[in-house]
């Protein structure tokens, strides 16, 4: 079959890639650029891979076995609709990438050592072949292998970009917390294929089958908090707004476009293939908690993104924001799933709208990290305060940049509105459907995201406007030049899936049907989302046919372009008006880019509205000249700390360092105290054992 | 496809309609608070002359604005008229086109107000950045309220196209209404000021750096484009009295395609809007603008109305 061949490839380029940091014993540069080549097509492939899956005959699973590496498990890999589907967001963020990389390692370090460019060629390759076979593990000794080569690899790129102790410190907390994550995995799946006998996926389904509800519910719970430490869901998110920002930023553009969406697989197949009950719906405890845990991200998120001044950070930031508008639509699909009665729909709109959601933040994820890179690398700074008067420099970043903004702000007619509209739509279902407080909580979850969209454009007005508007503030921002143009063609890829999917969703539709009929047992996206033909998307046809919204995307993109090609010929004035160039008033100063506003004073007004949740840090010094009228210099600092840093992570630090203090009072070096010790663990352990049988 | 009552070219006319008319309803409201405070004020026709005075203008352009800016205006503009497209006006029902969501209105202003921020910071001023950070912090606080009004009453019908909604109310108005529709109006009645850019929440007429939130946004823009943002703004006020008349007090009936009932629709539509139009006059005349950080104060009545509407509906 053509398409195992297409598997064969994929691993055969990425392989060929890892394999090509080899030839940095002659040329970094050559290592570099064929170490991204391969990886292009390495994605090129998997795109065709996914694509033949997920437009092939219904049910269509590709499997194929591994060769015997471990005498205890036999690896395979399957490709069903699901994993097809998340190969494909993976592909197209590869595709990008590899086309943006090199380019850009050689602006943004351009005296880079050969081992470094050895380094990233290798670490990247193996990045996205582990991403790329997770999606298509059919075992899980596979899945997990991958699991730890994703969480390696981009350990790796994240450490390797600058040299400082900042990105040694994030690495750090990188791996510290993805590992903590992988336990909790460790444990659920072993559970499950100790149960099964076998470690490939039927097992594990067969093992689920005959489970009671608590160790089912533990179980969900336990694969949880594994995916969710990746998919950096608040509290578990600490690593993320410091690990991504150090790495590449190509790199940066996968991990947040696409190695966060991985996790979301892995919590969709837990929870709706392997632990699914046969007939009955999800526990609501699932769902709920996946619900309020989105809903949180998102808010928390996009708060927290307002106040960050480093562009790449702001952008991790949001993809906290994003994971958890994802998790709403998972979240609402758990509780609807099975329980909305005969002929419902509504859990397969909710669905669609998480997996819509998915491709749609990769696209716009993907363009803003790339946007943010070519700003990095002809600028080196990545503090949006010391920039500004970039979009007359760099015309083509600041138009794809702008792009992304109002994709990424829910903003008509581009694809982050279109996913967030079917979010809205199934949270109205869903709240018509469950009365008191469950239908409550629904709404309130549809309040907090539209609370959600209303601030990320806030924050893309600032980040933006501050980047890429008014004048340079440095001489970092006014000797920026255009970035080179492959990477704009990188980023031009992103840009025009930002827009294809936005305003022709209803083709995406096709590519939706396989996993969501595959994960619901029941009809696909696009039987129900475009029930009135590929351009009209709707909730689905109800039993009246009558009471489901609709709206067309293409025709309020058709309205938009007849309307400013209208409100352009009015713009022209009537009768030759002429138009100069004068300063902008500032009131009779002569005007410098002092009087730009900036990102902070931007954003204060939100910081003192939501200060209650931000408590922001903040010290003004004053040096007067003896009377405190005449002031010299006043020095100011501000600062917002996240509440889950300092409430969660710093209580449990300062916990743990009292009880290790305790600890170390007992500790006197005589040997007979610890003796005791031992003998007073065992005999607990014994009692509690005795206790237990 | 659908088969919505209110056919293509009915659309059409109620959209320009609502761009010809949104002159004069400020012009309305401009005259009402001239009377209330025993001036004789300008014509109801002042905003016309204003825009066509403005349409003839040469424009003066900030030296250190980007490319952006001259297409700013446009945008804006078409956003603005778009969201118009959306709202029923003479008739209830479906609309024939999928266009008539309440979420994609909202959605187009949204996108007209990201614009106009944009373009703010574009020029390097101070003003527009205040302008823009102002507008920016009330605009996530009023996006949610609203939609929790028009949640609270699509919640009852499942949809939330707005032609549906309206034909669903039929012709009884307030001697029908749900306790929940009383909330939902006190909701919006909150939040029109904040929506419309007017006193409580901010001052159309001033120009005064300290008070300005829309005003400011404006300062750069000059000749045909500000004409353009003023009739932006203009439209902007209009369609969502259009959407309150929407929601709240349903249009003419949705089966009636003969001449007189699209007259009468539309007689009954120009009284409500001119009735919500005096309501804002008079909020203007008898109020003084609130200081900003108390402007989430009041929002937050807006937003526990409009919860308890939803509450109401939904327990």
């Amino acid at each position: 079959m053509v398409l195992v061949y297409g598997l064969n490839l994929m691993a055969g380029c990425y392989a060929a890639g890892a394999l090509s940091c080899l030839l940095a014993r002659w040329s970094g540069r050559l290592a570099l650029v064929a170490g991204h080549m391969a990886a292009l097509a390495g994605a090129v492939a998997g795109l065709g891979v996914s694509l033949g899956v997920l437009l092939g005959e219904p049910g269509l699973t590709l499997t194929q076995p591994l060769p015997v590496v471990f005498p205890f498990a036999r690896l395979s890999l399957s490709v069903d609709g699901l994993s097809a589907y998340f190969l494909l967001v993976i592909s197209l963020v590869a595709v990008a990438a590899a086309i943006y990389g090199p380019a850009y390692l050689r602006t943004h370090a351009p005296d880079a050592g050969r081992a470094r460019q050895a380094a990233q060629g290798l670490a990247l390759n193996v990045f996205l072949g582990c991403m790329a076979f997770l999606c298509c593990a059919g075992d899980a000794v596979t899945f997990l292998l991958c699991w730890e080569g994703m969480t390696l690899a981009s350990y790796v790129l994240v450490v390797s970009d600058d040299r400082d102790g900042e990105d040694a410190r994030a690495g750090l907390l990188y791996m510290v917390m993805a590992h903590g994550g992988t336990a909790f995995l460790l444990v659920a799946f072993l559970a499950l294929t100790e149960r099964g006998g076998a470690f490939d996926f039927a097992a594990l389904r067969a093992a689920a089958g005959d489970l009671d509800d608590t160790t089912r519910t533990t179980l969900f719970f336990l694969a949880f908090v594994g995916f969710a430490t990746k998919a950096g869901v608040v509290p578990l998110h600490v690593w993320l707004p410091r690990a991504h920002p150090a790495a590449p930023s190509h790199v940066s553009a996968l991990m947040s476009g696409v190695m966060l969406k991985v996790a979301i697989y892995g919590m969709l197949r837990f929870a709706f293939d392997f632990l699914a009950p046969a007939a009955d719906p999800l526990p609501l405890s699932w769902g709920w908690t996946v619900l309020i845990v989105g809903t949180t991200s998102a808010v928390l998120g996009v708060l927290y993104a307002l106040q960050q001044h480093d562009l790449k950070r702001l952008l991790a930031f949001h993809s906290v924001e994003n994971i958890g508008i994802i998790l709403i639509g998972v979240g609402l699909a758990m509780i609807l799933w099975r329980r909305e009665g005969v002929g419902g729909v509504l859990a397969t709109v909710a669905l669609t709208a998480a997996l819509l959601h998915t491709i749609n933040h990769a696209a716009f994820k993907g363009l803003l990290f790339l946007g943010a890179g070519s700003v990095l690398a002809r600028t080196h700074v990545r503090n949006i305060e010391e920039l500004g008067g970039l979009a007359r420099r760099m015309p083509w970043t600041a138009g794809l940049f702008l792009l992304g903004a109002v994709a990424i702000s829910a903003l008509p007619p581009l694809n982050g509105f279109v996913s967030e509209w079917l979010t809205f739509q199934a949270l109205l279902g869903g709240a018509g459907r469950f009365h008191g407080p469950a239908g409550l909580g629904i709404v309130f979850s549809a309040a907090m995201l539209a609370l959600t969209g209303g601030l990320a454009a806030a924050c893309f007005v600032k980040a933006f406007g501050v980047t890429f508007l008014g004048r340079p503030r440095t001489p970092h921002a006014e000797h920026a030049t255009e970035a080179p143009r492959s990477m704009i063609a990188g980023m031009a890829w992103l840009a025009a899936l930002c827009v294809v999917l936005g305003v022709a969703p209803g083709y995406a539709m096709r590519l939706l049907d396989a996993p969501t009929a595959g994960l619901l047992h029941g009809p696909g996206a696009s039987a129900v989302v475009t029930a009135r033909g590929p351009l009209v998307l709707s909730t689905g046809l109800t039993a009246s046919g009558a009471d489901a919204t609709a709206i067309s995307m293409t025709m309020v993109a058709a309205l938009l372009i007849a309307l400013t090609a209208i409100a352009w010929v009015l713009r022209r004035g009537a009768g030759g008006a002429r138009s100069h160039a004068a300063p902008t008033w500032t009131c009779g100063m002569s005007p410098t880019s002092r009087f730009d506003y900036t990102a902070t004073a931007f954003a204060k007004p939100l910081r003192l509205v939501f200060a209650a949740l931000y408590r922001p840090r903040r010290e003004v010094t004053r040096e007067t000249a003896g009377t405190p009228y005449v002031v010299r210099r006043v020095h100011y600092a501000g600062e917002v700390v996240d509440v889950a840093e300092t409430q969660i992570y710093h209580r449990a630090e300062r916990d743990i360092s009292a009880l290790a203090q305790a600890i170390r009072a007992r500790s006197t070096g005589r040997i007979h105290g610890y003796i005791g010790f031992v003998l007073g663990a065992l005999f607990v352990a014994l009692l509690l054992f005795g206790v237990v049988q | 496809m659908m088969t919505g009552g209110r056919s293509p070219g009915l659309l059409l006319v109620e959209m320009s309609l609502l761009v010809l008319l949104g002159p004069l309803v400020t012009g309305t409201i401009q005259k009402v608070k001239a009377r209330l405070q025993c001036r004789a004020g300008a014509g109801v026709l002042q905003p016309y002359r204003d825009l066509t005075k403005l349409f003839r203008k040469g424009t003066v352009q900030a030296d250190s604005a980007s490319g952006f800016f001259r297409s700013i205006p446009v945008l804006v503009l078409a956003a603005t008229v778009a969201a118009g497209a959306l709202v029923p006006v003479i008739q209830a029902g479906s609309p024939a086109l999928p266009l008539g969501d309440a979420v994609l209105l909202l959605g187009l202003l949204a996108l007209a107000r990201f614009l106009t921020a944009v373009g703010a910071l574009d020029a390097g001023g101070a003003f527009g950045g205040m302008g823009a950070s102002r507008e920016m912090m009330l605009a996530p606080l009023v996006e949610p309220v609203l939609m929790m009004v028009v949640f609270s009453i699509a919640v009852a019908a499942g949809t939330t196209e707005l032609g549906a909604l309206a034909a669903q109310r039929g012709t009884s108005w307030i001697l029908d209404w749900h306790a929940a529709d009383f909330l939902g109006f006190a909701a919006m009645l909150v939040l029109l000021p904040a929506e419309t850019g007017r006193i409580p929440v901010d001052n159309p007429d001033t120009h005064l750096e300290l008070t300005m939130l829309h005003e400011g946004m404006l300062l750069e823009h000059s000749g045909p484009g500000l004409g353009c943002m003023v009739l932006a703004s203009h439209t902007r006020q209009i369609v969502t009295l259009g959407l309150v008349s929407a929601l709240f007090f349903p249009v003419g009936p949705a089966d009636g395609t003969h001449a007189t009932g699209l007259l009468l629709g539309a007689g009954v539509f120009a009284a409500k809007i001119l009735a919500l139009a005096t309501y804002l006059a008079l909020v203007e005349s008898s109020y003084a603008k609130l200081r900003l950080f108390r402007v989430p104060q009041y929002l937050a009545i807006g937003f526990v109305c409009a919860m308890t509407a939803l509450a109401l509906r939904i327990l």
